[in-house]
């Protein structure tokens, strides 16, 4: 897999791996305990450019292509998934859409202070009533001269908790069913932008998911992205590259848990021998590394199309559904391995199988990309 | 005051090689003691101005290390490449390094790493100031400029010596002295964007090849296998008192206490 790779892409991987293990590995299991965003090393983040990956450098990002991007977040999330979540989240669901969807001057107003990472951005779709079905979302923004008022309740928003520049999915036309949908962006500190509980979830525990709700909130009418009816279009883009993000992330977690079982397997001894040495054992690790290289390659062929201005829907779709299940797999089979340690917080295999479970549920779950996939292929072979 | 100061990196294996050196771009790197050496000196460049020229001789694998000192902001990389230095021991590489400062010439500061991750001779700075006729401090830990030159500490073991150096001067840099920056990933992107670092050949180094690879290296490996370290568990009868006088005495002459 490495030769696949160019000399950038390894000169990448080892900074970035070198920058995780140092500052983010050793507290990566307390901010999971305590829940707790790490800003100290956020702000670290900020200036090495990792939250503007792919943002072009006159708007200070770092100007790299979606391969590099997904080394990025593989290796954040191999040490701590909650803020692997929080970058690409902050990257593909924040910055795209503006940088995709925004005029000039939206993008001189947001991306900047998004790039470096003194502001962090949210992806503002999902409702209490409205999941999979984003049609169904109840969020509205009434133009009232030079503002929209908007009216919204969103959940479980990644990056909730601190984020500062919104991307919200409302309703301009009530009446217009799917066609009704456009995008605000709304900034927090705005009267009306209220920021709810941080849940209290299962995995991804450093990341701050909360509700973000808006009360009779008065956004410019310059904060609209596209036009007024576009927003699901912008939706399905920001969700087809964020799905890059997403397998990388599970590909991260999948290989980290798959390195902690060959290091237990190797330590561990069980009737006189390492149970490295047992052929069952042997069978679980062998899956798990096929599996690893098998989601890693289909992320990295999705971002290579992506890069390379080919369709990449059905090819994204497939890298997160298959990443998204390698990782809770491959998690599975390292707590395995780990027999009744890996059930105890004692060790890392028990936070990641926590979080590696999530990862077929958000950014669509595992269900609605068989869809995705079934529709590309049903055209494609017709 | 604004320094040129030349850096000597290796790119180093970073797996522990069997039998025989195998260079594959997958398992090379920048030499981890190298780094303390860059961040000196690009802190010196920040403080002063100047210019930062990293130097590294290997074959074309070897370009990685040059890729990841300028992602950390070098101004100027040169790979020193040939298939005939290949062989070379730390003699022959001083040579090379030497007709590579002499090229670049002025140079105010020459540094080092102490030593590398996966030969660990810590050679090659001391044979090349020597060459050069250069003074010399190994393990640097902390530098003052004064009119004269430099004030630099070196760390030895539990010591700090303090020695007034004129310039030019070689240091080895002492691995704790300074944190290492990372790239960043703009930096890095511009690395690969502007792909210019240069490569000299013996020709252009005007040496013969007498004085590099294996003609040029008075030490020769003739082997390499891995130390197998033998354990062995042994259980220590009688009451307890004189299972502590037992051990007490088993460790007195092993000669780790006492």
């Amino acid at each position: 897999m490495d030769t696949l790779y160019s000399e950038k892409n390894r000169v990448l991987r080892r900074s970035v791996r070198s920058f995780c293990e140092r500052e983010i590995m050793p507290i990566a299991k307390d901010i999971d305990q305590e829940a707790r965003f790490p800003w100290e090393v956020v702000e670290k983040m900020g200036k090495l450019g990792y939250f503007g990956i792919q943002v072009p450098k006159k708007l200070s990002g770092a100007g790299m292509d979606s391969v590099n991007y997904t080394i990025v977040i593989e290796e954040i999330s191999r040490v701590c998934a909650g803020l692997g979540l929080c970058v690409t989240v902050h990257n593909s669901m924040a910055i795209y859409p503006i940088m995709g969807f925004g005029t000039g001057e939206q993008k001189q107003k947001w991306v900047p202070s998004l790039a470096r990472g003194e502001k962090i951005g949210a992806f503002c779709l999902t409702e209490p009533n409205a999941g999979s079905d984003a049609t169904a979302i109840e969020a509205t923004a009434i133009r009232n001269g030079d503002h929209y008022v908007v009216n919204a309740n969103k959940v479980f928003v990644t990056n909730g908790g601190v984020a500062d520049i919104c991307i919200i999915f409302v309703r301009t036309d009530p009446d217009a069913g799917r066609k009704g949908t456009s995008v605000i962006v709304a900034e927090r500190g705005t009267p009306g932008f209220v920021v709810g509980d941080i849940e209290d979830l299962s995995g991804m525990r450093s990341n701050p998911v909360s509700s973000i709700r808006l009360y009779d909130c008065k956004v410019p009418v310059e904060n609209l992205l596209g036009r007024e009816g576009s927003g699901l279009k912008i939706g399905l883009q920001a969700l087809d590259v964020g799905r890059i993000g997403i397998g990388a992330q599970a590909v991260g977690i999948a290989q980290a848990a798959l390195e902690e079982a060959v290091k237990y397997a190797n330590q561990r001894r069980q009737f006189g021998v390492p149970i490295a040495k047992h052929q069952a054992i042997q069978m679980m690790i062998a899956d798990m590394a096929t599996q690893v290289d098998s989601a890693r390659l289909m992320v990295t062929r999705a971002a290579y199309l992506k890069d390379h201005g080919k369709p990449f829907t059905k090819a994204t779709a497939m890298a997160k559904l298959h990443a998204g299940e390698v990782s809770s797999q491959v998690a599975d089979m390292a707590v395995q391995i780990h027999g009744g340690y890996g059930y105890s917080k004692s060790y890392p295999v028990e936070r990641y199988y926590r979080d590696a479970r999530v990862t077929r549920i958000y950014e669509g779950t595992a269900e609605i990309h068989r869809m995705v996939i079934a529709r590309e292929v049903l055209n494609e072979y017709k | 005051m604004s320094f040129h100061i030349v850096v000597c990196i290796k790119s180093v294996i970073t797996e522990a090689p069997d039998k025989r050196v195998i260079r594959t771009p997958e398992k090379c790197g920048m030499n981890p003691f190298d780094r303390p050496a860059l961040e000196t000196a690009l802190g010196i460049k920040e403080k002063t101005g100047g210019t930062v020229t990293a130097l590294s001789m290997g074959p074309a694998v070897a370009a990685s290390a040059l890729y990841e000192a300028m992602s950390m902001g070098i101004d100027r990389g040169v790979l020193l490449s040939d298939p005939c230095f290949a062989g070379s021991d730390t003699l022959a590489t001083s040579n090379v390094l030497v007709a590579a400062i002499k090229k670049l010439a002025p140079c105010d500061l020459i540094l080092f790493g102490t030593r590398t991750s996966d030969s660990d001779t810590g050679q090659v700075g001391p044979q090349t100031s020597v060459q050069l006729g250069l003074p010399l401090v190994t393990c640097a830990h902390s530098i003052e400029y004064t009119d004269s030159g430099l004030l630099v500490e070196r760390r030895a073991d539990d010591f700090l010596e303090k020695f007034q150096v004129s310039l030019p001067a070689v240091l080895t840099i002492h691995p704790s002295s300074v944190q290492p920056r990372d790239a960043s990933l703009s930096g890095i992107e511009t690395a690969f964007e502007k792909k210019e670092f240069e490569t000299w050949d013996m020709a252009a180094l005007d040496l013969s090849s007498d004085q590099v690879g294996d003609p040029g290296s008075p030490t020769k490996v003739l082997s390499m296998k891995r130390v197998k370290r033998d354990r062995k568990c042994e259980f220590v009868d009688g009451s307890a008192g004189e299972q502590v006088d037992a051990l007490v005495n088993r460790l007195l002459e092993a000669g780790l206490i006492g």
